[in-house]
C-alpha cells in the first residue's frame, strides 16, 4: 500500500513537471510604434511574444499584457473591455474593430499586426487624433430639437413603431472603425462627414419628435458632406457592433432625393 | 503638428529621389502643387463645429437624383435594341446624349475625389474646364454620329463588333 502510494506521488510530481516544461504558446504581435518625443524618427513595426496559454481570449488582453510585462511605452486606449465605450478602436489584421471584441487568432504561425485607424494623424502609437471626427459630430447637433413642448409639460411622446425605426442606430457608440475603413473619407475628410457621423444624421432626422429636420437635411444639400459616400459599404462590413452605416446614408439620399 | 514632422522627412526623400526620375515626370511634379493644410485636420478651436460647404440643391440632391435617374434609364436603353433588334432613330440619339451625361457626371465624381478644389485649388478648376471642354467636344462627336451614320450610335459598335 504505501508503495502504491508512493508510486502515485511520483507520477504526480512527474506530471507536474511535464506542466512546467511545457513549451511556452507564443503568438507574436507586431504593432505600430510612433513618439511624438522623437518625431525625427519613421514609425515602425515593434514584435512582442505573447504566451496565449498565460493570455486572455481578446486583443485588448494582449496589449494590456504587453504594457504590463514587456513595453510600458506602448500607448493606447482603453476603457470598458466589453465594446461599449469605443476607445479601443484600431487597425487589427487589416480590419478596423476594437481590440476589446477582437478574439486573438489561435494560429501561432502566423503574426497579427496592430496599426492605429488608418488615414488618421497620430498622436502616439495606436492613438489616432479623432478631433476632427468629434468636430463633425459636433456639426450634426445631435440632440432633440423641437419648436413646441408638450402641452402637459411631461415627455415627448412617442409610438412603439416609431421608436422601432432608431434600433439599430442609436447602438454607435463612434469608435470611428467605419469613418476610417471608409475611402472617400480618407480623400476627404477635412469635408465629408463619413459613415458613422452620417448614420447619426440619420438617426435625429428619423426621430419623430424631433422638428428639425428641414435645417438637418439644409446642412448635408452640397457636394461634399453627404454625397462624396458612393456606396463602397466598407463601413457595414467594418462595424465592430453590427450596425449598417451605408443603409442609413442610403436612407438618407432616398428621403432627400424628390423632395 | 504630430504628422507634419513625418512628412517633411518623406519630403526629403521625395527630393533626393527626384534626380533619378525623368525630367517631364520631375517638371509635372513641379507643377502640382498642393495648398498648405490646417494641422490635424482641425479648423478653429477644438469645440467649433465642422462647417458645412454652402448649402445647393443642384450640387447636392438634385445631383443626385439626376445621376441616378440617368442611371436607370440607360439600362432599357441598352438592353431594349439588342433584344428586339428595332429601328436606330430617336432612342439612339437619347442613349448617345444619356451615355455622355453619364460619362460627364462620372468623371466629375471623380475629380471632386481625386483633385479636390480643398487642396489642388485652381488645378481643380482646369480639370473641370478639361472635362466641360471634353464633354462639347464629344457632344459635337455625337452629333455627327447622330446626324451622318445610318445606324447611328449602335451601329458603330455593331461595325466594331464585327471588325
Amino acid at each position: 500500500m504505501f508503495r502504491s502510494r508512493l508510486l502515485g506521488l511520483t507520477k504526480t510530481f512527474a506530471r507536474s513537471m511535464a506542466t512546467e516544461t511545457k513549451a511556452p504558446n507564443l503568438k507574436t504581435f507586431k504593432i505600430y510604434r510612433w513618439s511624438p518625443d522623437t518625431p525625427d524618427e519613421q514609425p515602425k513595426m515593434v514584435e512582442y511574444k505573447v504566451d496565449l496559454d498565460n493570455c486572455g481570449p481578446m486583443v485588448l488582453d494582449a496589449i494590456l499584457k504587453i504594457k504590463n510585462e514587456q513595453d510600458s511605452s506602448l500607448t493606447f486606449r482603453r476603457s470598458c473591455r466589453e465594446g461599449i465605450c469605443g476607445s479601443c478602436a484600431m487597425n487589427i489584421g487589416g480590419k478596423n474593430t476594437l481590440a476589446c471584441l477582437c478574439k486573438i487568432d489561435k494560429d501561432t504561425s502566423s503574426e497579427t499586426k496592430i496599426y492605429p485607424l488608418p488615414h488618421m494623424y497620430v498622436v502616439r502609437d495606436l492613438v489616432p487624433d479623432l478631433t476632427h471626427f468629434y468636430k463633425q459630430y459636433k456639426s450634426i447637433q445631435p440632440y432633440l430639437q423641437r419648436d413646441t413642448v408638450p402641452e402637459d409639460g411631461k415627455e415627448n411622446l412617442q409610438s412603439i413603431e416609431d421608436r422601432k425605426k432608431l434600433d439599430g442606430l442609436y447602438e454607435c457608440i463612434l469608435c470611428a472603425c467605419c469613418s476610417t475603413s471608409c475611402p472617400s473619407y480618407w480623400w476627404n475628410q477635412q469635408e465629408y462627414l463619413g459613415p458613422a457621423v452620417l448614420m447619426q444624421a440619420y438617426r435625429w432626422l428619423i426621430d419623430s419628435r424631433d422638428q428639425a429636420s428641414s435645417t438637418r437635411k439644409e446642412m448635408l444639400e452640397n457636394s461634399m458632406s453627404l454625397y462624396r459616400c458612393h456606396t463602397i459599404m466598407n463601413c457595414s462590413n467594418t462595424c465592430p457592433k453590427g450596425l449598417n452605416p451605408g443603409r442609413a446614408i442610403a436612407e438618407i439620399k432616398k428621403s432627400m432625393s424628390f423632395a | 503638428m504630430l504628422a507634419r514632422t513625418q512628412l517633411s522627412s518623406s519630403g526629403l526623400k521625395m527630393m533626393k529621389s527626384q534626380f533619378t526620375r525623368p525630367m517631364a515626370v520631375s517638371s509635372l511634379r513641379r507643377c502640382i502643387t498642393t495648398l498648405p493644410q490646417p494641422a490635424g485636420g482641425v479648423i478653429g478651436t477644438v469645440n467649433d463645429a465642422y462647417i458645412a460647404p454652402p448649402a445647393s440643391k443642384t450640387h447636392g440632391s438634385l445631383h443626385w437624383t439626376t445621376e441616378r435617374l440617368v442611371s436607370v434609364g440607360l439600362v432599357p436603353l441598352t438592353f431594349v435594341p439588342l433584344v428586339t433588334g428595332v429601328e436606330y432613330g430617336i432612342a439612339d440619339s437619347i442613349l448617345a446624349a444619356l451615355l455622355l451625361v453619364h460619362s460627364h457626371i462620372g468623371f466629375g465624381a471623380c475629380i471632386a475625389d481625386y483633385i479636390p478644389a480643398r487642396t489642388y485649388g485652381s488645378l481643380h478648376n482646369y480639370a473641370m474646364y478639361l472635362l466641360s471642354f471634353g464633354g462639347l467636344v464629344s457632344a459635337y462627336g455625337i452629333y455627327e454620329i447622330e446626324s451622318r451614320e445610318k445606324e447611328g450610335l449602335i451601329g458603330i459598335i455593331k461595325k466594331l463588333w464585327t471588325a
